[in-house]
Formats: structure tokens, sequence, C-alpha cells
């Protein structure tokens, strides 16, 4: 039983990752993001590629899907910048989509839908196989702390006051002298970079990946992370991303106590205990279970939906 | 931060332990079997079939007083034909469940995705999948395939319409690895020159397959081969009747099955198709029909639910066999009560089990084939059968016996 | 070969045109790209398949039951889920819609697990015009949908509740202060728009195969159209899908037929990029 906790606890640490970053582009700048899936691949497929086939040493590997996570994000960002949010929610999920295609059909490079194999796992050897699980999960918990540290600085900092405003108002903060192209491709960069990283980290941990890991639905799970969290909080989001896990794994127990659900009976009864607890959260909590503390001033309600206000 | 981290994975591991009251973990008695079958995604029109397969045989065992005297306790997960779910639900089998063998994994990658773990764990793994780097990646001799891996699909369905007196063929597949090596190895079988356009590939889930067909027939081919499974071969085929396809067309019995012909109807007919069969003639498979409560209609059905009957009989013979329930030692008494000749043939766990206790040899011959691994844990010859649909049932056209 | 490629571009145009419309009038209304369209579209094949196949009603009678069922359901959907979450952002609503889909499809699965099916109706050969083949089905399908295109202007051109309805998608402030009763336009539309992916379904039913996610791959293809006809403009909507129509089939002439169901965004993205409003749409003067 410990084991299969400290595993999950790894898995709701790359979740956990992902979604403090979704938080940065969407809770903290309000940038929207559907393409989670394809920078978590991006960021799988470059360290494991790069340790698998090209033999470079995790050490530089990781930084590596880090590295390519940021550059596809600002890259995203230039793109994309000037759509509406909602819009933008459609491209981005095109661009995750695009990324999955490119992986499944350029099988010379990537092994397309055998899977990557990758044996490489770091501090294998010094840690050895009794402690791994518990040391993986450290090592994740770290990177989850990092993370943290890096976005709670943002957010408290100066620069986190400057993407409130351009949140909440992009053309008042442009008024206002800030520089909000820079501001909104940096963040996204940022977010990015992080997803890139618990890509890799996640490579490194189940050994195989394959395209059909990056499905569009654990965007939906991220979100789902952060919606239900309480966006813009950081902390919430941990609590979210924890609480998706839960539900996501303990719902699997269900079939444990009651054998006349069948495996596929369980796994639809699973999907819609998920979608209601989005929709039941929503409706008792809707700025999420730990909302993002509020500031002196209100903010707009309508913020996010431009075209009902007058034109 | 760490501290709130720690804390979290104590409320975590707390609020889990509510979740999994001591009853769900096997009794120090039970032997704890896992299932992992694609029940949705792309394996969903076959996974319940080797759930259930897992299941009737379990319980027969049970009625038999068990395996050891121990009572079989068999786990069901669902790998949604996704290796990121599979791989959690592998953790919770392994972890929580205490099993030692993950029976039914049906995709190549889902196969292939839980091994790492599997390997540590040292989980045996009994699968169908088609993907030749099982072989490769099963380091320990964990891994059982009991379906042949796709090259020698490709080969015998290319030997056995090359004898039609085809000339030329056009070819697509749905892209994965399973389709891909398949169509490697028919144009291998077939010849290349007998090719008339470059082959390609297509996604599953597509809003149409319209242009896709229309590249396939263009030349008008004679014959064409589309590797497939059964959701996006219904679209393809019936756009392959619209588009007014008069040729042959070819592909696996999977995409095939009733479900198929039930949505087709009667524009089903003419169409070929091959496949490993289960020994439709052999006792084990006529057995099979009685447990699934199915009508021996002459045709195949329960492609996969026949080999889930036979993972499970032949784990649990070889833990008899073995005297033992850990992974490595049950692996070896695998190929000990399956393969090898001058043995006595079983073809139930029934039967298997009272020979092994009356101290005999014997050799499992099952209900998707006669069941014989090389030393790679790969299966060794299945019968092959072309078949083609006639009046809405499959009419055999000619066998290959192994 | 290239007369082919017009067909089967025309009939994908027919099939995606109607949901993209009833997308598009229902974004004008509610104000955000609804996911669940790929929920409903599936509970209309599944209705329509019901009635059809077991309980042995002809297609016809099946279909127009299965519109309205779907109605039904888009409307419950609408007072069960996304009204009381009025106040969400966009982005928040879109994701609940994505957790309808899921929830429909689940629930789908639940009952009919996850085989494929067909309705009770002959697959049928084409007529040959020279090099062009086209089937009886695929003829009523476009009739249905010009027809759907045709009905949908008149009730918004000339009816009483199509121009409430246009006057609540302009500008639901003013049309308050006009005296337009908002909540009568939002039930109306909802149920107007389910019908419309009730057809759907069963449309695509006919052209695919009814499974659970035969809604959410049709989703991309829609949006793709609404989006390229200018969000909110059921006219466009139509041109936007027979472009897409064409797009797709042409790319197989160009890319391996594997990226395919990337066209769809592709062309969402480059066409936001040079022309956010869309081909078809008016510039939206944004806050």
């Amino acid at each position: 039983m410990s084991a299969y906790l400290i595993s999950m606890t790894t898995y709701a640490g790359f979740f956990m990752i992902l979604a403090l970053a979704l938080n940065l582009q969407w809770g903290l700048t309000g940038m929207v993001n559907f393409g989670i899936a394809g920078f978590y691949a991006l960021g799988a497929y470059a360290s494991g590629l790069l340790s698998a086939k090209a033999g470079w040493p995790l050490g530089l590997s990781i930084p590596a899907a880090v590295a390519v996570g940021l550059v596809a994000g600002g890259l995203v960002a230039l793109l994309s910048m000037r759509l509406r949010e909602d819009f933008l929610a459609i491209v981005t999920l095109g661009v995750g989509e695009m990324i999955r295609l490119v992986v499944l059909n350029e099988d010379q490079i990537t092994e397309g839908p055998r899977g990557l194999r990758i044996d490489a796992q770091p501090f294998r050897d010094l840690v050895g196989q009794e402690n791994y699980a518990i040391f993986y999960l450290c090592f994740v918990a770290l990177f989850v702390a990092v993370t943290y540290a890096i976005c709670e600085r943002i957010r408290t900092g100066p620069m986190g006051r400057t993407l409130r405003a351009i949140r909440e108002d992009d053309v008042v903060a442009g008024v206002l002298g800030k520089d909000v192209f820079r501001h909104r491709v940096q963040i996204f960069a940022i977010g990015g970079g992080f997803m890139g990283l618990a890509g890799a980290l996640y490579a490194h941990y189940t050994q195989n990946i394959s395209p059909e890991v990056f499905m569009p639905m654990v965007a939906m799970f991220i979100w789902m992370s952060v919606i239900v969290g309480g966006a813009g909080n950081n902390r919430g989001l941990l609590i979210g991303a924890g609480t998706v896990i839960m539900f996501l794994e303990g719902t699997r127990f269900i079939g444990d106590v009651i054998p006349s659900l069948d495996a596929e009976k369980m796994s639809a009864l699973r999907i819609i205990i998920i979608g209601l607890l989005l929709i039941v959260t929503i409706r008792l909590r809707p700025r999420g279970l730990l909302p993002e503390p509020k500031f002196t001033y209100e903010p707009r309600k309508d913020a996010g939906k431009p075209a009902r206000s007058p034109t | 931060m760490t501290l709130t981290l720690t804390r979290r994975g104590v409320l975590a591991a707390g609020t889990a332990t509510l979740f999994t009251p001591a009853i769900l973990r096997a009794q120090d008695g039970d032997i704890a079997v896992g299932s992992l079958t694609p029940n949705t995604g792309g394996g969903g029109p076959f996974g319940p079939n080797i759930t259930a397969a897992h299941k009737r045989v379990a319980e027969a065992a049970n009625a038999m007083g068990g395996i050891l005297g121990r009572q079989i306790r068999l786990y069901q997960e669902n790998s949604e034909t996704n290796p990121e779910t599979a791989v959690r639900a592998a953790e919770k089998l392994i972890s929580v469940n205490g099993v030692n063998a993950i029976l039914g994994t049906w995709s190549s990658s889902v196969t292939l995705g839980v091994m790492p773990k599997c390997q540590t764990a040292g989980v045996i793994q009994m699968c169908t999948s088609s993907s030749s780097d099982i072989p490769v990646a099963d380091e320990k001799g964990l891994v059982f395939n009991f379906q042949p891996l796709s090259p020698i699909w490709g080969r015998a369905i290319g030997n056995l319409v090359k004898a039609r007196g085809i000339e030329n063929f056009a070819l697509m597949a749905l892209n994965n690895d399973f389709t891909r090596s398949m169509m490697d190895a028919f144009v291998e079988t077939v010849g290349a020159a007998a090719i008339i356009n470059e082959p390609f590939y297509y996604n599953p889930q597509q809003s149409s397959y319209r242009s896709e067909v229309t590249q396939l027939i263009a030349d008008n081919p004679q014959a064409v081969f589309v590797p497939s499974y059964v959701t996006d071969f219904t679209a393809v085929y019936k756009e392959l009747f619209r588009q007014g396809y008069e040729g042959l067309v070819i592909t696996t019995s999977l995409a095939t099955g009733p479900e198929f012909k039930e949505a087709i109807g009667d524009a089903a007919d003419g169409i070929v198709h091959g496949f490993p069969v289960p020994a439709i003639n052999s006792p084990a498979y006529k057995e099979y029909l009685v447990e699934a409560g199915l009508e021996d209609t002459g045709s195949v059905q329960h492609p996969f639910g026949t080999a889930g009957r036979d993972q499970m009989t032949a784990l649990l013979l070889a833990m008899e066999k073995s005297g033992a329930t850990d992974g490595p030692t049950v692996a070896k008494a695998v190929w000990e009560v399956t393969t090898g000749e001058g043995k006595t043939v079983v073809y139930n766990l029934a039967d298997g089990l009272k020979a092994l206790r009356a101290g005999e040899d014997i050799n499992y011959n099952g209900a998707s084939g006669s069941i014989e691994f090389d030393e790679e844990g790969m299966v060794l010859g299945r019968d092959f059968q072309l078949s083609e649909i006639k009046g809405g049932e499959d009419v055999v056209i000619e066998r290959l016996e192994f | 070969m290239s007369l082919q490629i017009l067909i089967n571009a025309l009939v994908n145009a027919a099939l995606i045109a109607p949901p993209a419309m009833a997308f598009s009038l229902l974004f004008g209304i509610l104000r955000f790209p609804n996911f669940a369209i790929g929920g409903y579209i599936t509970v209309g094949a599944f209705a329509a398949y019901t009635l059809n196949v077991p309980l042995g009603l002809p297609l016809p009678l099946a279909t127009a039951g299965a519109m309205a069922f779907t109605g039904l359901v888009v409307w419950l959907a609408h007072v069960l889920v996304f009204k009381p979450m009025e106040g969400q952002s966009a982005v928040t609503l879109l994701v609940v819609s994505i957790a309808v889909t899921l929830i429909l499809e689940s629930v789908i699965r639940l009952f009919y697990s996850a085989d494929v099916r067909g309705f009770d109706i002959p697959l049928q050969r084409p007529y040959r015009i020279g090099e062009m083949r086209i089937t009886k089905e695929q003829i009523e399908i476009i009739v249905l949908a010009v027809a759907m295109g045709t009905g949908l202007h008149l009730l918004l051109r000339y009816t009483r509740i199509g121009r409430a309805m246009r006057a609540v998608a302009d500008n639901p402030m003013l049309a308050s202060i006009r005296g337009v009763d908002a909540a009568r336009v939002t039930t109306f539309t909802t149920v107007l728009c389910g019908a419309i992916f009730g057809l759907t379904g069963v449309f695509a039913g006919l052209d695919l195969v009814i499974e659970p996610l035969v809604g959410w791959n049709l989703t991309i293809p829609i949006f793709a159209a609404a989006i390229l006809g200018g969000i909110g403009s059921p006219y466009g909507a139509i041109l936007g899908a027979i472009v897409l129509g064409l797009a797709e089939e042409l790319t197989i002439l160009v890319l391996p037929s594997t990226y395919k169901i990337g066209v769809g965004f592709v062309i969402i993205a480059v066409l936001l990029l040079v022309r956010p409003q869309g081909l078809f749409g008016t510039v939206e003067i944004k806050k």
C-alpha cells in the first residue's frame, strides 16, 4: 500500500508542477493554455530522446527539456498574443494536438506509436533499487518546491502586480506604461519551461512514453486542478492537483468493494464522478477551494467576457 | 515549502487509507491476480470478453477449492487502452492489491508502458500484443504473449490472398504499430511490384475518411488491404461501398466481428479477412463457447476472450505446478505446463489440476491455440484462417494450420 | 479523382455546416466556446439508434424523436449546469463544457458499451456521373443541410423570435432595455440548437459509425468551420464548412494523411492570426 501511495504522490507531483505552470499563465496573467499535453510531451520526448538516443547525461537532458518548453512557450505566445482568450484556448489546444501528431508520425526519430523506451533514471546507481521510489518522490517534491517558490516569488513580487493588472485589463496596464507584450511572452515561456520539466520528470519515472500518453485529457485534468483549487492561488492549486489525483485514483477502489461493477462500467462511472466534482465545486465554491486572496479593489466581475459590455 | 508538501503527503496518505479498508487487500490466504484489460478506448470492443474470461476461470478455480489450497482473488482494472492510465492502474494492482501477475493487456503501448514497473516488481505479464519490441524489453523472462507478432499476420494474409491470383493491390492502414508492421510484412510477401499505390496511414477518430478512400481506389486496384480495428474500419468500409468500389476488400478479422456485420448489414458480403484463429475444432474452443454462453456458429468468436481464458488457465496451472506464487518461479513453470511434447494434453483448468495432482506432466492446449511458447515467451504458431463474409456469416476460405 | 474531391468536400460541409451554425447561435447567446456539443451530438446519435433499432421506428420518425430528445438534453444542461454559473469566465465555462461532454459520453458508455452500431437501413451504392460518385443518402444530407440553412436564415430574418435572438447576440444589454425577454430567447435557442445537434448525430451515425466518441470527433471541425465563418455568424459557418471541407480533402494530396486531423487546427490558427474576426465576421471592438 505505501508503495502505491508513494507512486501516486509522485504523480500528484507531476500534476502540481503542471498546475503551477498553468496558474502562472492563466490564474495570474489571464493567458489561456489548452496545449498543456503538448508541452508535457515536448519535455518528455526532449529529455527521453536526448538521453536514450543521443546518449546525453540526464544532467543535460532534463535542463534541455526545460529549454525546449521555454522556447516553445515563447513561440506560441509570440504568435498568438493578439487572440481573444476563448480563441487562444482553441489555438493552444491545436498546438498540443499538432505536437502529438508530429511525435506520432515522425517515427524515425520518436519511435512513433511503438513508444519510446528510456532506461536512464536520475541517480539510479547511487540510490539503488530498494529505496528508489521514495527517492524519486523526494526528487519530484524538490522540483515542486522550487517551482512553487519561483511562482510565489513572481506572484508576490512587483511583477505579480503587473501581471494581475494585465489580467484584469491589458489596455489599462498598457496605458500605465507596462510592457504588456513582453510580460505575456515571458510568463508563457516560463510556464512552458515548467511543463517541459514535468514532462522530463514523468518520462524518466515511467521509462516508457508513447504519443497516447499525451492526449488532451491531461490538459483537462490540469485545468480541473486549477479551477477546483482556486485560480491565482498557488497553494490552492496544489490542493486542487491532489484532489484531482485522489478522485482519479480513489474511484478505482470502488470496483474492489463492489465486484458487480465490471471494469468498463467502473471507468465510465469514474469519469462521471470527476466531471461532477468539477461542476459541484464550481457551484458551491465559485472561486475554488482556496480562492485567490482579494485585493483592496473589487475585480471586474465580467472579466473575460469582453463582448458583453456595450461596444 | 517542503514542509507543506510533507503535510500534504501525510494528508493524502490518510485519505487514501480511508479509501482502502482492510477488506480490499487480499486476505493473507488468497492469491491475488491482476487483470488489466482495454474496456474502453481503441480496445473497447474486445476488452470486456477478456475480463469475463479471466473471471470465469478464476471462479472455476475457486469452486474447485482454489490453487495450492488458496482462493484466487481477481482484481480488475481498465487500461482505457491508454498507457498513461494503465501505468497507474498497474501501480495499484502491484502495490495495493499485491498481485504477482497482470493479465490481459492488449495494445502494445500499454503492455510496454507497464513493463518497467512489472519487471522491477517481478510481476508476470500475459498479453495479446504484437510489437516486436516486447521480447526485447522483457529482460527477466516474465512476459508471455498469447498472440503472434503482427509481421506473422501480414505474411499469412499475404500468402493466402496471393494464392487467389490477385495481381494488384492498394494499401492503407490505421496508424499504429500493430497495423504498420502488418502492412510491411504484407508488402514483403506479395512483392512490391503488386502494390500499385503508395501505402499510407490514417488516424483513428477522424471526422471523415472520404479523401483517404478516394485516394486508395484512385487507380482501381483489384483488391485493397486495410489492416484496422473495428471502429475505424466500419466507417472506412461504408465509404468504400459508397464510392462504388467493386474489388476485393481485405482486412483483419478484428475489424469484422459481429458488431461490424450488425452495423453494416448485407453490404458486408464479399469482405475477406484473416486472423490467427482459435483452434475452432479444438475441444478447448468448444468448451469456451459453452462457458461464455455462445452458440457454435462455426465462425471465430471472441478472438481475445479465448486468449483471456488461456492466460488465466496457464497462470493458475503454472502456480499449481511450481507450488509457488512469486513471479519468476511461476514464469518458469508456465513453459512446463504449456510447452513440450510427450505430456498429458489438457484442455481446461479442472483437468489440468487433476493431472498435476496425479503427478503427471501436462501440456495445456487452449481455446485460442495450442499455446506453445518459444524461449522468449512468444506464442508459437497459431492457426491462421482466411474467411469471406457471405450472407452475414463468415465462410472459411482457407486455413493455415500449425 | 479531382471532381470526386469536390463531392467529398461538399458532403463533409453538409455534415459540418448545420452544427457549426448551431454552435455559432449558441455562442452568440452564451458567449463561450461550448465543447459540450460533442456530447450532444453523441446523445442524438444514440437516441436515434435506440428508437430505430431496438424500438423499430422508421428512421425519419427516430430522427424527429432524437432531435426532440437532444433539444431537451441541451436545455437541461443549460438550466442545471451553465445558467447557475453565469458569473464565471468564458474559460471556466469552456472547461465545464468539456466535463459535460465527458459525462454524457460516459453515461452512454454505461448503458450501451463502446461497441460500434449502425442504423437499420442498408448501405447504398452510388450514382455515377462521369468520374463522380454520390449516394442518395449523401444527396439527402446535402438537401437537408441547405434546407436547414435557409430555414435558419428565414427564422433569424423574418420572425419575432429570430430578431430577438439576433438582438440578444448583438448586445444583450440593449436588447433587455428594449424589452426582449432574454430568458425566453435563451430557452428557444438552446432547444433549437439541441435539435440541430440531434440531427447531426443522426447524420454522423449514417456517415460514420454510432459510438460514444462520434460527437467528440466532429467537434474540432465544427469549431473550425464556425471560427472560419466568423464566430456568432451563422451564414459564415456554412461557407466556413465548405472551405474546411475542401482544405481537408486537398491536404491529403500534399501531406501524409495522418496529419489530416491537424488541418482544422491549422486553419483556425492561421485565420485567427491573420483575421481574428473570421472570414465573414465583422470587427469586434475589444472591451
